[in-house]
């Protein structure tokens, strides 16, 4: 439940305009997609890895690691037993009796490592966004969009805690009543749940209908839907969005000109080191936003300028 | 109108290019291929819910039904599997109906992961929710009163086909070959999560089944009006005669 306040971070990262942060996760994940050069997943997995570092997220991002890499471990071992292509044999192993004799090869081995990769880079661009990007700033964005389905997000994130603030008082009513509202056995507690969820039940569509006549009250739905902003766009924005657009494109023109794709089967390609140029500069680029935020934090002068 | 034209001719687009074999220079990269047609369903819906006449009342009923699904999905989150979302998103679209069913299964998806973390599955999970909540919104239209059996027995149903939808990204995400083998292993090793997940359901729409089916009927019954040319009015709203 501690995760329902989210951290206000002394950093740039959090004081950046939403959609910059959306952008730079947003690039991170196509790019992670379009991407299958395990090399070039691993520039994008240092970059971000530098970034989150940057902003003091190892807490934070630690136990993404651990899920994305019990993930990998899973990924790796289900390619390699069951994918069997490829030429370079490893072992045969004992014969299963619905898989037969699986094949454990170099390729499948190493095909498993690189979608761990994707899955790494893309997980810890998810810890980006839950904990760097202002996820109401993310809301207000899309409002203009679309009035209505993003209205009832902003509506039950707010009734969520009240739910479970509300849950908490029915819980407490019940044991001053001298209700048991817990049991021995499995059996007693999901009972005894029954009286206890069908009042916060209740109480939710009560509070539904009093939200929704005060809305109407106040005038909803009696025109068009006015939405007003108070994001700014600071020179930060526009240096991180410069490198961030550099990455991009330079990530799409690897993609076309072939340099970040990468063939596993039937037999492991070899690496040109000319085309992984691209990929360290990508680094570089996409890292940018972790120099800024060391200068944000040292240096006064750059901290007044940006 | 015309942005479910173009909807519709990005998916055709997209499912014709998805038959065109590949050869060396144009190889289908079914991960992204799988996440843009679900992007494309879920802005369609929220293009057509957008446009939808829905009232205030409906519309505060949708996000805290939604708020109340995903509220179930936190104390649960450490039991692997058995959280009481998927039986509350398969009633909210029992008694109210097919579109408020889909809106309640991806506002909770969605909200539910504001506190979890947001991820990859997110739009996946929105998905298999909404089209949970939408079956059972079809269902219910054709369906007086409420069989809690039969409810039980859909529940557990649900709690499979969700883990199914839910494969479909990690099968084409993550493996390879693309295989009828990878893909029946895929679906057997993720087999005893799903009955975990559908045993949850039936219990749940066992023991809170009927009792809330009451409390939402009544609700629905109470709130909003359906006037004789079918058409459903909030019973509060002034705008329409």
């Amino acid at each position: 439940m501690q995760a329902i306040v989210q951290r206000e971070r002394e950093n740039l990262f959090t004081r950046l305009h939403p959609l910059t942060g959306l952008l730079y996760v947003a690039s991170l994940a196509v790019l992670a997609l379009l991407f299958s050069h395990p090399l070039y997943q691993l520039a994008l997995f240092l970059a971000v890895g530098v970034v989150l570092l940057a902003a003091g997220g190892w807490q934070v991002w630690r136990p993404y690691l651990y899920f994305s890499l019990t993930m990998l471990i899973i990924i790796v071992g289900f390619n390699a037993v069951l994918g069997g292509w490829g030429e370079t044999v490893l072992f045969v192993g004992p014969a299963f009796p619905i898989l037969g004799r699986p094949r454990v090869t170099l390729e499948a081995l190493l095909y498993g490592v690189g979608m761990g990769l994707r899955l790494l880079v893309l997980t810890s661009a998810f810890c980006y966004y839950n904990h760097l990007v202002n996820q109401e700033g993310v809301m207000r964005l899309l409002s203009p969009l679309g009035g209505r389905f993003v209205l009832v997000i902003t509506m039950a994130t707010r009734f969520l805690p009240l739910l479970v603030q509300e849950f908490n008082r029915i819980m407490a009513v019940q044991r001053c009543r001298g209700v048991k509202v817990t049991g021995a056995s499995l059996r007693e507690k999901v009972g005894s749940m029954v009286p206890v969820l069908n009042i916060l039940l209740l109480a939710a569509l009560e509070r539904s209908l009093q939200v929704a006549e005060s809305m109407q009250a106040r005038g909803y739905g009696s025109g068009p839907r006015r939405v007003y902003t108070r994001e700014l766009w600071r020179p930060r924005d526009y240096l991180i969005l410069a490198a961030l657009a550099a990455a991009f494109l330079l990530g799409l023109a690897a993609v076309a000109a072939g340099w970040a794709r990468y063939t596993y089967y039937p037999r492991l390609a070899g690496l040109q080191p000319g085309s992984l140029l691209p990929a360290l500069i990508l680094t570089l680029a996409l890292v940018q936003p972790a120099v800024l935020n060391w200068g944000w934090l040292h240096w006064t002068w750059l901290k007044s300028r940006i | 109108m015309l942005q479910s034209f173009f909807i519709f001719l990005a998916l055709g687009v997209l499912l014709a290019l998805g038959l065109v074999s590949s050869t060396a220079n144009y190889a289908v990269n079914w991960a992204w291929f799988a996440t843009l047609i679900l992007l494309l369903a879920l802005v369609a819906f929220w293009r057509r819910f957008d446009r939808s006449r829905v009232e205030t009342r409906e519309l505060a009923l949708i996000s805290v039904l939604a708020a109340l699904a995903a509220a179930f999905r936190l104390p649960f989150a450490a039991l692997v599997n058995v959280q009481p979302t998927t039986f509350l998103v398969l009633i909210s679209g029992y008694v109210f109906g097919l579109e408020p069913g889909f809106a309640v299964g991806a506002a909770a998806a969605l909200v539910s992961n504001f506190f979890l973390g947001q991820g990859p599955w997110t739009p996946w999970q929105m998905l298999a929710w909404g089209l949970g909540g939408a079956a059972a919104g079809l269902w219910g239209r054709y369906q007086a009163g409420f069989p809690p059996a039969a409810f039980a027995a859909a529940a557990g149903l649900w709690g499979f086909l969700y883990g199914w939808i839910m494969n479909l990204w990690h099968w084409a995400g993550f493996i390879y070959p693309l295989t009828w083998k990878t893909f029946l292993a895929t679906y057997m090793l993720s087999l005893p999560f799903d009955a975990m997940h559908a045993v949850g359901n039936v219990v749940f729409a066992l023991v809170f089944g009927p009792s809330f089916y009451r409390i939402l009927a009544r609700f629905r019954d109470k709130s909003i009006i359906y006037y004789r040319d079918g058409e459903k009015r909030d019973s509060s709203s002034g705008r329409y005669p």
